[in-house]
């Protein structure tokens, strides 16, 4: 069976844990419980009639004590890059540490996840930012690890990038 | 020895950790045995001969361990660490571990921790530095949007000023009796002086709130404090007297002696007046509010003392003088009063504070310190040269009697790009008069157009405009000039006058800029000055307008303020035009045209969720409803633009039906005015929400 290694990457509390245990397990817990370190959980799924397992490295959203290094996306096929769009810097701090990922020339599949589409009238991020993101050529989707909207589409839109699908 | 070694590893285990040597090819053999949990964990890895495969055990190791071999093949001393990660054993439940890459007596050596005893406390750690993050996040959130609508607010103040002024100004030109002179005067002069304490306000708040602080307010110029608090007695009397409270000058202060402080006249007013204000708020009826002031040192010591029930128990001073704070049991407007004092007394290196007084009643108290080698009459001399504290009538009969009409030196041709029809017709129709030919546009993609086709002297160039604001446009006139060689005058004309505003217009390529509302001279000046090419690049030409020292009461004030019921329209727009028909006729006719447009486009914006279209749509529809006085529509208007600027579009639909129905009312007002054909400006939605995106015909 064909392994993928995926990672989840991302600031702080932008829900990546949460949208892992919604794929994972299916769950969803209003608690905020903040990552320490990378949590890696598998999963298989089937995607464009192949087999693939999923190995998903959850990433802690870096601050002053944790700081992410290159060394984590090393061997990863395709990442999920989240922000809150109730929080306008998570997406600036997530497009900087993009960029450190293609800085290091890493050329894989991505897409931006706008999470928490249950609060979507509390959105920072507006329509013409995202706009302006898709023609600079991202793939955007809006996710709620709240009431699981996109989040299984999301990783099997992955995967099926990953398959060059 | 090996008893000592045998010690060590059951210490090691009992702490948590496994230790492997690296015998290479990915394989490891265990020191001194595998713990359980490594067992419980791993087991499925282990070899007959205990060895084990670690980079196969777990996805993080195998990673991790490029970096170790790099580690042991390097002979580097020290360490390699792994990051804390967390896998699930058979049972389902987390373990967290830890990776040490070392060497030891020569052996490549391999240590992983189980976090198991100290992991929660890490956890609980973190979450609290986290959540504590988060909240400063939060928090600094609320302030911007606070400081957005503050920024709205004040905006939104100035913007039916620049209708105001250019009328005013349109009547001076015109042969006035005496009497009407007088009221023209007082017309401008007040509208001058609500200019500049928005301007003041503006920029007091914009420094303070993005922690920057200009020069003038570092290097605070000097004040009469007993002559500050003389206007404020004079000014707020009439107020205490209607509540039947008395308001006076401490009988023990020498007002005529030398109060000099560090300060200005302006600000020191608006301090008084802000604690006079709350005085007013708190006193009861028959009681006595005093202004007092005490030479203390190098210091002067101000009080307000007023005989109410004294501070408020559950709220200290700190939190009284705070952004935004309000009393609870009669709180003021804004919040912004006390926290206006704070800031300003303290840039001018003072204090201030308040306490309850022993006799009853509230103290409110500030010190400035002395202003250095300053007397009465020298400030008396720096103001009159300077004409920044001039009693109001000396200096506006100046302003009224200068020669208005005169020719300019040459006739200028002007491109005026305004969005709001009624601004950009008034400065059309004054520009006309003073004898220049004029051109008028509504947006900077029009005006490039404009450039393309004809010359131009100067471009008056609107900043906040549809399609192409003026920042951008010119930014594509200064990038086309680089191949042409030539220089195109660009003048700005706006609201924005904050310092960043400015760097930003530099930065864009402008030449100068007249602030809104305009004052006629400041306009003509500032073109015709730039035009004659005596300056390149100021970063001001216009000059602060003339502050009035005598201040209107709040009565007075709130009355200027006071929204235009609907019904008077008509006679609320002749008032403003002079009563001039003919301008009052095409304002209207221009703005039934346009409106549904514009409501259709704020529509459009809300049904397509579309902020900063909503913001854009929102600020036109504003800037022309302002000019009929219809508050409804420019309040509602008001609070979508500032939903739209903040991103935050919940209530949005409350807001447009409000404007909706206010539209409505305008438009059966105006159509009085002037009878438009059978186009219906609003057509209500009714139980349906904007977003909805179908318009049906009422």
């Amino acid at each position: 069976m064909l392994e993928k290694k995926i990672c989840m990457l991302g600031t702080l509390a932008v829900g990546k844990t949460s949208l892992v245990r919604r794929f994972i397990e299916g769950i969803y817990s209003e608690d905020y419980q903040t990552s320490i370190g990378v949590k890696v959980d598998k999963k298989s799924v089937r995607e464009a009639g192949q087999e693939v397992k999923l190995v998903l490295w959850d990433i802690f959203g870096e601050d002053r004590f944790q700081k992410v290094q290159a060394s984590y996306w090393r061997g990863m096929f395709g990442y999920l890059l989240v922000v809150d769009g109730t929080r306008r810097n998570t997406l600036d701090e997530a497009l900087a540490l993009n960029q450190r990922v293609t800085d290091t020339g890493l050329k894989v599949p991505a897409i931006l996840l706008v999470n928490k589409a249950d609060l979507a009238d509390q959105w920072e991020i507006g329509d013409d930012r995202l706009a302006q993101l898709t023609q600079s050529g991202w793939e955007i989707m809006r996710t709620s690890a709240k009431t699981g909207e996109n989040v299984d589409a999301a990783f099997s839109r992955l995967t099926s990038k990953m398959l060059g699908k | 020895m090996m008893a000592a070694n045998s010690i060590l590893e059951s210490f090691l285990a009992a702490q948590g950790y496994a230790l492997f040597e690296y015998t290479g090819n990915g394989v490891f053999h265990p020191i001194g045995g595998y713990p359980k949990w490594c067992q419980n964990l791993w087991k499925g890895a282990l070899a007959r001969d205990k060895s084990i495969r670690l980079g196969e055990a777990s996805p993080l190791l195998e990673n991790f361990l490029i970096d170790a071999e790099g580690f042991w093949n390097s002979n580097r001393e020290g360490s390699a660490n792994s990051p804390v990660w967390i896998e699930r054993d058979p049972s389902g439940r987390d373990v967290q571990l830890e990776a040490t890459a070392l060497h030891v007596d020569g052996k490549n050596v391999l240590l992983i921790r189980n976090l198991a005893s100290t992991y929660a406390e890490r956890q609980k750690l973190y979450q609290a530095a986290r959540d504590s993050l988060l909240e400063h996040e939060r928090l600094l959130r609320e302030i911007q949007k606070k400081e957005i609508l503050l920024h709205c607010i004040i905006h939104d103040l100035s913007q039916p000023l620049t209708a105001m002024r250019g009328c005013f100004n349109l009547m001076s030109l015109q042969n006035l009796s005496a009497d009407l002179r007088r009221m023209v005067e007082t017309g401008e002069r007040e509208s001058n002086r609500q200019e500049q304490m928005i301007r003041g306000i503006l920029q007091a708040f914009s420094a303070d709130l993005a922690g920057q602080q200009t020069a003038t307010e570092t290097a605070p110029s000097a004040a009469d404090i007993g002559a500050a608090a003389q206007r404020a007695v004079q000014e707020f009397s009439p107020a205490f007297a209607e509540k039947q409270i008395k308001l006076q000058i401490d009988p023990a202060v020498d007002v005529s002696r030398d109060w000099i402080v560090a300060g200005d006249d302006s600000r020191l007013g608006r301090v008084f007046g802000n604690l006079l204000e709350n005085a007013l708020r708190y006193s009861p009826p028959n009681t006595t509010v005093t202004i007092g002031l005490e030479e203390k040192g190098k210091q002067v010591l101000a009080f307000v003392d007023d005989q109410g029930p004294g501070l408020p128990k559950d709220q200290s001073p700190d939190q009284m003088f705070a952004l935004f704070a309000k009393g609870k049991d009669k709180p003021g407007k804004a919040g912004l009063g006390l926290y206006f004092c704070k800031i300003t007394v303290e840039r001018w290196g003072g204090t201030i504070e308040a306490e309850t007084r022993t006799k009853g009643g509230t103290r409110f108290w500030f010190r400035l310190p002395r202003a250095a080698k300053t007397s009465r009459d020298d400030l008396n001399k720096k103001t009159q040269r300077g004409q920044d504290a001039l009693p109001a009538p000396q200096k506006a009969s100046k302003a009224v009697t200068r020669p208005r009409l005169d020719k300019p030196a040459r006739s200028l041709r002007v491109l005026v790009a305004e969005d709001t029809d009624e601004n950009r017709e008034l400065v059309s129709e004054l520009l006309k008069k003073r004898g220049h030919s004029v051109v008028a546009v509504s947006d900077g993609r029009q005006a490039l157009d404009e450039l393309e086709k004809n010359q131009y002297d100067v471009v008056l160039m609107d900043e906040q405009m549809p399609r192409m604001d003026g920042l951008d446009a010119t930014r594509a006139i200064r990038q086309k000039e680089k191949s042409t060689g030539k220089h195109q005058l660009v003048v700005a004309l706006t609201g924005n006058v904050t310092e960043e505003d400015k760097q930003q217009r530099v930065e864009a390529g402008m030449d100068g800029f007249v602030p809104k509302p305009f004052e006629m001279h400041a306009l003509f000046d500032t073109l015709e000055f730039l035009a004659a090419g005596t300056q390149v690049i100021p970063a001001s030409p216009m000059p602060p307008p003339p502050l009035a020292a005598k201040q209107r009461s709040p009565e007075q004030a709130t009355q200027a303020q006071s929204p235009v019921p609907i019904e008077d329209v008509g006679a609320h727009l002749l008032r403003t035009t002079g009563g001039n028909e003919k301008l009052v006729k095409s304002l209207t006719k221009s703005f039934l045209a346009d409106a549904p447009k514009r409501l259709a486009a704020i529509r459009a914006a809300l049904a397509a969720k579309n902020a900063a279209k909503l913001d854009t749509a929102a600020h036109a529809l504003k800037g022309s409803v302002a000019i009929f006085g219809a508050q409804t529509a420019v309040a509602a208007a008001k609070n979508l633009e500032a939903m739209g600027r903040s991103h935050n579009l919940s209530g949005a639909d409350v807001q447009f039906r409000l404007l909706e129905a206010a539209m409505q009312q305008l438009q059966i007002e105006l159509n009085k005015i002037a009878p438009q054909s059978k186009t219906k400006m609003v057509t209500r939605t009714k139980a349906k929400p904007p977003n909805s995106g179908k318009r049906r015909k009422k």
